[in-house]
């Protein structure tokens, strides 16, 4: 058995690979997720969906299957119309904003675009049932991809908007123009980031519950942000906040696509408030696939301007983003975080970005693990290896040349920003090092001479975490803790942020043991129940830590003063210090323990001055600023002349993300992070045809990376901590995605640029790569 | 989607003409076909029965034919729809005489939606091909009774 990690004065537990707490219930088959929840009385949901991507609906005929036995309900968009719509939570100069309907009314924007819904007593007799809704479609024209939609002539997605744009954002700093004048070298590359399709393991699933006594709706949902459904589902179901119960079980990945507010959670609670009974949905996988919001969805056109000697001098993009149909909860925002992100970690201050925001009749696109930073690091990487390649430099070097110092820092950016803290030249060090990079040059030279093609790609990347101070978010940005000290002195951590994956039910156990000098078995952290916690924004954007963190880091300061109070009445002392989870008297050295001061505090026979019984401490913080993690990635690959197959011989992950609280859950984040941009770099892609349908509906047509498939990964860690809090957190959750896809392509590019090959658009596919092999490196 | 092929049928040209547009011989000849009723000149409503990956539905739809030149080609036209989705095409139908009877060279387009395309399109071309295979392997012996 693995001896378990204790805490000691001198060896805290922050910073030590303590095992997720959370796992034992997951890796057992213990865990409750939507589908495990059963209650008396539950009905059955099935939607019935549009096969078309455009199409009016001329008429839909329930009457076969609401005569089925069993069937106790189906409605249809005319029934549901007076759901408010499915909210969009960004705002943009001159958003075009379509009215949602929860289902569709008289015309289907995409394909999978939910038009009814029948309602069973059981599972199978809905979805049989299902099929005896005939919808009498007229099908339209339609229109799948982003430029083509903005071109003279398109379908028109929405009739009132013919030219299918949502929006034009311009943003800039400093003198790009000025900056392009003086260059000595400029060049230009479109480079795409193709639609993902985020593909939790769990797919989404309601369970709603009217309670006609007390005029109530509890919603069980597999979301990252309870609180937020819960504002916005009352707002559009109609109901008082304070009668509506949002309660997250288990998730089985969210990725950002539970971080939404979907059609089918105000459906469910609409069904069951008109039923009066409780009823479940469970999402199909094939549903997922079309229903749930994909990610990406990037055409850019980029120009760098530098000198010859490497110095970058500007950056241009002209970006346009595939929004697909609607927008859901932050579609339009995704993009304009590319922008922020656009300067990357280099000194440069001249930038102008263009938006188009493009409606399509496609599944809208939303936040995907890194959320418009991986779309812009994958820009940026890309544009400086091209620089390189073109004078000839070294990917390394040009990148050492243009790194902000770390004496520059708080260092602002073009964009607005104000970065926190880095020695950007640190973890790209580490990683040569750990690679052996001038070795790997000599053996590619090597490789080269044997006709073998092996490449060498870096990425140092840079990350915008902590989502975010409130003025930048469009819901509130801070995080929210609760500690209470039971009156046996066992601690209760109610956070906020809910997560779902990330173990913080590890890692703020680690914090309040720490900070209480308790045993961290001592310590439960609740999460993701809207009656037991108070409001929180949720898990999103590599902020659950880095946010919340610091709320429990100071609700357990305001704690800590309330304990040394009874610790003092209690040792009859004016002077008393609390550590390790004892109060002690510094003029006697009497002791007291946390459960004693606890117990006295709840019991309350006597009360120190001015302090009212309990121990129980709230915290609402809102950060100063966002983080700013950093790091580099190294990737060796291989390709196989004859069959383009990609090969990863290493991969070296150097990730600063300020202080670390719990090693062995950070490289698990990166781990996951670099699984999710391998399967960007190589294999995933959300295809649609020109008609709107969606070709890879499967888990058979989408490649996501298996097992088999991931490299082994070097990884290993800078900390730089983040003055923006006090535990220096920066946050993780996207840093592997970010760091990974152009690591990869870079090093693909790198062993194909023999062959003159200076870019290639994800995904990597061997046929792609191939296909360049035998036109000699024309792609 | 184009789908294209050629397939010989041991007739006569006229007789191989006359064969391909009738109603009853072709509801015995096309896979899955479950009723062929003549609705109109030339038109036809249809059900059948597709299998396709891990989705098989019932369809119903309209079959047209149109653009006839006797003995020589003819277009058909398809619709269909079915809880798995829809499919449209279109394709010419030319015939030639030659040693062994007629050859029946086709050319299509097909354009398929709903569950049928998000599964099974990487199937479609090859499970139209094995369709047409044994429409007409069954054309052949119905044809010759």
């Amino acid at each position: 058995m693995t001896p378990t990690i204790t805490r000691t004065k001198a060896e805290p537990l922050i910073g030590k690979r303590v095992k997720r707490r959370e796992d034992p219930r997951l890796i057992t088959g213990t865990a409750t997720y939507v589908d495990d929840i059963q209650m008396p009385g539950m009905h059955h949901a099935c939607i019935i969906r549009s096969p078309h991507a455009a199409a009016r609906i001329r008429g839909i005929n329930v009457s076969a299957a609401k005569e089925t036995p069993g069937v106790v309900a189906v409605f249809t968009g005319e029934d549901a119309k007076g759901v408010g719509p499915v909210p969009c939570g960004a705002s943009l100069p001159g958003l075009r904003v379509p009215h949602h309907y929860i289902l569709a009314l008289d015309r289907v924007y995409f394909a999978g675009h939910p038009v009814a819904v029948v309602v069973a007593t059981d599972k199978y007799i809905a979805r049989d049932a299902a099929d005896l809704v005939e919808v009498d479609y007229e099908e339209l024209p339609a229109v799948a991809d982003p430029e083509k939609a903005i071109a003279e002539g398109a379908p028109a997605v929405h009739p009132e908007w013919p030219d299918n744009v949502a929006f034009n954002f311009h943003q800039e700093g400093g003198d790009v123009n000025q900056a392009f004048a003086e260059a000595e070298v400029v060049l230009k590359q479109r480079i795409t980031s193709q639609r993902l399709i985020p593909t939790p393991m769990e797919t989404r699933g309601v369970v709603a519950e009217w309670k006609s006594g007390d005029k109530s709706l509890t919603v069980y949902s597999s979301t990252q942000i309870p609180h937020l459904l819960r504002t916005l589902l009352a707002g559009m179901l109609g109901l008082p906040e304070h009668k509506t119960r949002v309660v997250t079980p288990e998730v089985g990945g969210g990725f950002g696509c539970k971080l939404n507010v979907y059609a089918e959670e105000a459906l469910m609670g609409f069904v069951a408030m008109k039923i009066g009974k409780p009823v479940k949905w469970i999402e199909s996988r094939r549903e997922n696939y079309l229903c749930t919001i994909h990610g990406r969805g990037h055409v850019d056109y980029f120009e760098i301007a530098a000198k010859r000697d490497g110095t970058i001098l500007g950056l241009k993009l002209k970006l346009i983003q595939d929004l697909g149909a609607y927008h859901q909860l932050l579609t339009p925002a995704i993009p304009t975080l590319s922008v922020l992100m656009m300067p990357g970690l280099y000194r440069f201050r001249n930038i102008s970005a263009d938006i188009v925001g493009a409606f399509t009749n496609c599944v809208p696109t939303d936040a995907y693990r890194g959320a418009g930073r991986p779309e812009a690091t994958h820009g940026i990487e890309r544009m400086v290896d091209i620089l390189a390649a073109e004078l000839n430099m070294d990917p390394a070097e040009i990148r050492m040349k243009n790194f902000i110092k770390p004496d520059e820092f708080p260092f602002a950016t073009a964009t607005g920003l104000t970065y926190d803290s880095g020695e950007y030249d640190k973890p790209l060090r580490h990683a040569l090092e750990v690679a052996g990079y001038q070795k790997l040059r000599a053996e590619q030279a090597q490789a080269r001479t044997d006709g073998r093609l092996m490449g060498i790609g870096l990425s140092t990347y840079g990350e915008i975490c902590a989502f975010g101070p409130s003025p930048a978010t469009p819901a509130g940005g801070w995080e929210s803790a609760t500690v209470k000290i039971e009156p046996s002195g066992k601690v209760t951590v109610m956070t906020g942020a809910s997560p779902h994956g990330q173990g913080e039910e590890t890692t703020f156990a680690q914090i309040a043991a720490d900070e209480l000098g308790v045993d961290i078995d001592d310590v439960v952290v609740l999460h993701g129940d809207t009656a037991v916690v108070q409001y929180g924004i949720g898990t999103f954007g590599s902020r659950g830590t880095a946010v919340g963190g610091p709320a429990l880091y100071y609700a357990l300061q305001e704690l800590k003063v309330k304990i040394k109070k009874f610790g003092a009445m209690l040792l009859d002392s004016d002077d008393v210090s609390f550590e390790d989870g004892v109060c002690t008297c510094n003029h006697s050295g009497r002791t007291c323990t946390l459960a004693e001061v606890s117990g006295a505090a709840h019991r309350a026979m006597k009360l120190p001055p001015d302090t009212p019984p309990g121990m129980q401490a709230t915290y609402f913080w809102e950060p100063p600023n966002f983080t700013f993690p950093f790091g580099a990635h190294l990737v060796v690959t291989e390709v196989d002349r004859d069959t383009g197959q990609i090969q990863i011989k290493r991969y070296v992950a150097v990730d600063d993300c300020g202080r670390i609280i719990n090693p062995m859950i950070v490289d698990g984040q990166v781990h996951g992070g670099v699984a999710q941009g391998l399967g960007q770099a190589l294999y995933e892609q959300a295809v649609y045809d020109e008609n709107g349908q969606l070709l890879s509906g499967e888990l058979t047509d989408y490649a996501i990376p298996k097992a088999t498939m991931m490299p082994w990964i070097e990884s290993a860690h800078t900390e730089t901590p983040s003055p923006v809090n006090p535990l220096g957190v920066k946050g993780v959750g996207e840093a592997g995605t970010i760091g990974c896809s152009p690591a990869v392509v870079n090093s693909v590019v790198d062993a194909l640029s023999g062959l003159g090959v200076r870019h290639l658009d994800m995904p990597l596919t061997p046929e792609k790569i191939w296909a360049v092999i035998q036109k000699g490196g024309q792609a | 989607m184009k789908i294209s092929g050629s397939h010989t049928v041991a007739l006569g040209k006229e007789r191989a003409y006359e064969v391909l547009q009738d109603p009853a011989i072709l509801a015995r000849c096309i896979p899955g076909c479950e009723s062929l009723d003549r609705i109109g000149d030339d038109e036809y409503q249809m059900r059948m029965k597709m299998v396709l990956a891990a989705v098989s539905g019932q369809f119903a739809g309209k079959v047209r034919i149109a653009d006839q030149s006797p003995c020589d080609s003819f277009r058909l036209i398809v619709e269909g729809s079915g809880k798995a989705g829809f499919m449209k095409g279109e394709g010419l139908l030319r015939l030639s005489g030659i040693e062994e009877g007629t050859q029946v060279d086709f050319d299509g387009d097909v354009q398929v939606g709903g569950t049928i395309a998000s599964v099974g399109q990487r199937l479609i071309d090859a499970t139209a091909k094995l369709m047409i295979k044994r429409f007409f392997a069954k054309l052949a012996d119905s044809a010759v009774e």
